[in-house]
């Protein structure tokens, strides 16, 4: 219908003219550059550090720890030993900023296993963990040693495993890390509901200011209210898809350039290995977009009725608060479904529609589910949209032509059941 | 043409707490400007939404156009000024003119055309890239009024026009309504102000509380209102002397006082001459004594039973469910 055709061309070019589009446009990119350059950026941005590593003369473990540490990038150590005013002169030097630390290893570490780093900055964590794992690795040789195990047979014993983690879906690998599956389901979570929030709250001002200018009046006249409201929805659902593409298409450059960079990044356990690059496959991206478009169906439904019940922005404000609860549930769930994608809160929360567009793209990244579940969940989905748009549409076509006061819930009880 | 432009046969609409249209039947022949009058609050508004299928009657029947189709099967054909006015603020002039004749079917290289020329006929032509809300609140009217034409209806709905319009806009107004019905356009007006209706229309229905209290063209509500009718002048001082004269209840049935001047209605068989020869004798210097038809302001207040300036708060418009 071309009616229903300029509906959509009306708001999905007004919207993009905007400025406060391109601002989210730009702005979605700077966030996800954010998330994935800041923790290298930090990991590596400390460069190294000088340190001198203080203990007994007579033993031999501080020269090891030095020459190990040495070999490591990220810290110059040199070796001092104890005596009378060296800890006190090694201190002023900290104190001074012409050290970063000092690391104190007392004659039973072997032992007793307890050392210490006194530094201006204890909080780095790259650099405690070094050392650490340095340490350990050191103690726990000398302890081998001292048991009478050969050091030969040691380096052998200590040959670490690597564990590749490959997600299973569907019987076939899908080239996603268990790493990867995380940041995917997290993301997808994200901009699921900050998408669905955004664009349905889009879709509420929408209403509301034809409902406020009284142009629905005239529209009305020329177009019945369904229609009308499905070219709003259809419009406004245009705009969010074209914000994807931007932000798609800035993110693969980012990614892009995210590998080049990374290099800097390698061989620390810093929070960058929890944030790999996913690899999106073709059905993660189908689940993705169908629960993306199943949910802001869903959602700009309830939206626009809320909008059409009010009379202002403040009053819209209030009343869409239980709907955007609903909505930050679904999203804080998240946390619970990626540490458990298979338990009954998750099957449940992924079933239930109002929850289930950010629960099941979630469930779907972070781990394999039965295809029963998945079109359950997509099934109740639809079914949910048909009700609730339905119940929405004929609210929205009663309330854009009040004024007055918001209506109770029997007012729109009665609003629903009119003729 | 013998069908009717717009009928309504026996509308009833029931919000919540009251009544707001009340078994109320008229027709709107075609090429006449037809004023539907009544004070805030009679049901215009609402009569005029059912009319467009805006909303549904309780019960009765709308007719548009003689046939079975609703006014929003006939949309393409009907022009709508809705009462209280307002437009996409943030939309530029000449995108909401088309984007509101795309709603009337209008395509999109025609309506920019019209919408043009429109814009430079009301003189806003220079305005046509600006945002809504840059516009003073007499150009955005402008606008909307544009905006209801641009389809060239047929049949075309303004409610309360004249409101809010300064002399200078609501004579341009004027005098395109009264060339579109010159060029056999159907214009149904709806106003409270009775100088405006008595001028431009040549039909009317007056209603209140919803229903009707008289409707047909509006020379024969005139003679039918019935009575003589007395238009004095006075000259100066005098009007003292003939207030007492006003109150003689075997001449004078109703009177109007507006200080330098009265509409009088006689009592049914009184003589005027009566009347003249008291207020001479009385002294009242006269620049004026004439035998005329009743005022539409007159008629409305004998048939409202007030002034058609009072309000009623919170009526107009769909009410409260």
């Amino acid at each position: 219908m071309r009616k229903v055709w300029a509906v959509i061309r009306r708001e999905f070019v007004e919207r993009v003219r905007r400025k406060g589009f391109w601002f989210s446009a730009i702005l979605g990119p700077v966030f996800f550059a954010a998330v994935f350059f800041l923790p290298a950026l930090f990991a590596s941005s400390g460069g190294t550090k000088r340190i001198v590593v203080v203990d007994d003369a007579a033993a031999a473990f501080g020269e090891r720890v030095t020459t190990a540490l040495n070999a490591g990038p990220a810290l110059r150590a040199s070796r001092a030993v104890a005596g009378d005013g060296v800890l006190d002169s090694l201190m002023r030097e900290v104190g001074a900023k012409r050290l970063d630390g000092v690391l104190i290893l007392p004659d039973d570490i072997v032992t007793t296993g307890r050392a210490e780093y006194r530094s201006s900055n204890v909080s780095s964590l790259r650099d405690i963990q070094t050392l650490e794992s340095t340490l350990s690795g050191l103690v726990t040789a000398a302890r081998l040693e001292r048991a009478g195990v050969d050091p030969g047979l040691l380096t052998r014993a200590r040959q670490g495993i690597t564990l590749a983690t490959t997600k299973i879906s569907g019987s076939q690998a899908t080239g996603e890390s268990s790493a990867q599956s995380f940041s995917l389901a997290y993301f997808m979570a994200v901009i699921l509901y900050m998408a669905i929030l955004m664009y349905g709250v889009n879709v509420k001002s929408s209403v509301l200011e034809e409902k406020t200018s009284r142009i629905v009046e005239v529209l009305v006249s020329s177009i019945h209210p369904f229609p009308l409201l499905l070219g709003k929805v259809l419009g406004v659902g245009a705009v969010s898809l074209f914000q994807f593409l931007i932000w798609g298409v800035a993110a693969k450059g980012l990614l892009g350039m995210r590998a080049a960079l990374g290099g800097h990044a390698r061989g620390f356990d810093s929070p960058i290995e929890l944030f790999q690059v996913p690899h999106v496959s073709a059905p993660t991206f189908a689940v993705f977009l169908a629960y993306f478009i199943g949910g802001f169906f869903l959602y700009s439904a309830m939206f626009a009725a809320v909008g059409a019940m009010s009379s202002s922005e403040q009053e819209a404000q209030q009343a869409q608060q239980p709907i955007v609860y609903v909505l930050v549930v679904a999203f804080l769930s998240m946390f619970a479904l990626l540490n458990d994608p298979g338990s009954a809160l998750a099957v449940t929360l992924s079933l239930i529609p109002f929850t289930s567009p950010i629960a099941m793209p979630v469930r779907w990244a972070a781990g394999d589910l039965p295809a029963t579940e998945l079109w359950a969940s997509l099934a109740l989905l639809a079914i949910a949209i048909v009700v609730v748009t339905w119940v929405a549409a004929r609210i929205y076509r009663v309330g854009i032509l009040m004024t007055g006061k918001r209506p109770n819930l029997r007012e729109l009880v009665r609003w629903v059941r009119a003729a | 043409m013998t069908t009717t432009a717009v009928r309504l046969d026996r509308i009833t609409k029931r919000f919540a707490d009251h009544l707001a249209v009340d078994d109320l039947s008229l027709a709107v022949p075609p090429g006449v400007i037809y004023g539907l009058l009544g004070p805030n609050g009679a049901g215009k508004t609402t009569t005029i939404r059912m009319m467009l299928n805006i909303i549904l009657p309780d019960s009765g029947a709308v007719q548009v156009f003689g046939g079975n189709g609703t006014a929003r099967d006939h949309s393409e054909r009907i022009g709508y000024l809705p009462e209280e006015r307002g437009l996409y603020r943030r939309m530029r002039v000449l995108d909401v003119l088309v984007f509101l004749a795309e709603m009337k079917g209008v395509d999109r290289g025609k309506a920019r055309a019209r919408a043009l020329a429109w814009l430079d006929r009301l003189g806003i032509g220079e305005w046509r890239a600006r945002r809504v809300d840059d516009l003073s609140k007499g150009m955005q009217q402008k606008v909307q009024f544009i905006a209801t034409l641009l389809h060239d209806p047929s049949l075309v709905i303004l409610d309360e026009p004249f409101a809010g319009l300064d002399p200078v806009n609501a004579q341009i107004l004027k005098d395109v309504v009264l060339e579109l019905r010159n060029g056999g356009v159907t214009v149904l007006l709806s106003t409270h102000v009775m100088e405006q209706a008595e001028k431009l229309c040549d039909m009317l229905c007056i209603i209140a509380h919803g229903r009707k209290l008289v409707d047909g063209p509006l020379a024969e509500i005139k003679r039918g209102h019935g009575g003589q009718h007395l238009t004095i002048g006075f000259d100066g001082h005098g009007g003292a002397a003939a207030v007492q004269l006003f109150a003689d209840k075997r001449l004078v049935r109703k009177v109007d006082d507006y200080g330098q001047y009265a509409e009088v209605e006689l009592v049914p068989d009184a003589d005027p001459q009566d009347l003249l020869r008291a207020l001479v004798q009385a002294g009242v210097r006269l620049s004026r004594f004439e035998l005329v038809e009743p005022s539409l302001h007159k008629i409305f207040i004998d048939l409202v039973g007030r002034d058609p300036g009072h309000r009623e708060p919170g009526e107009e418009g769909v009410g409260r469910a």
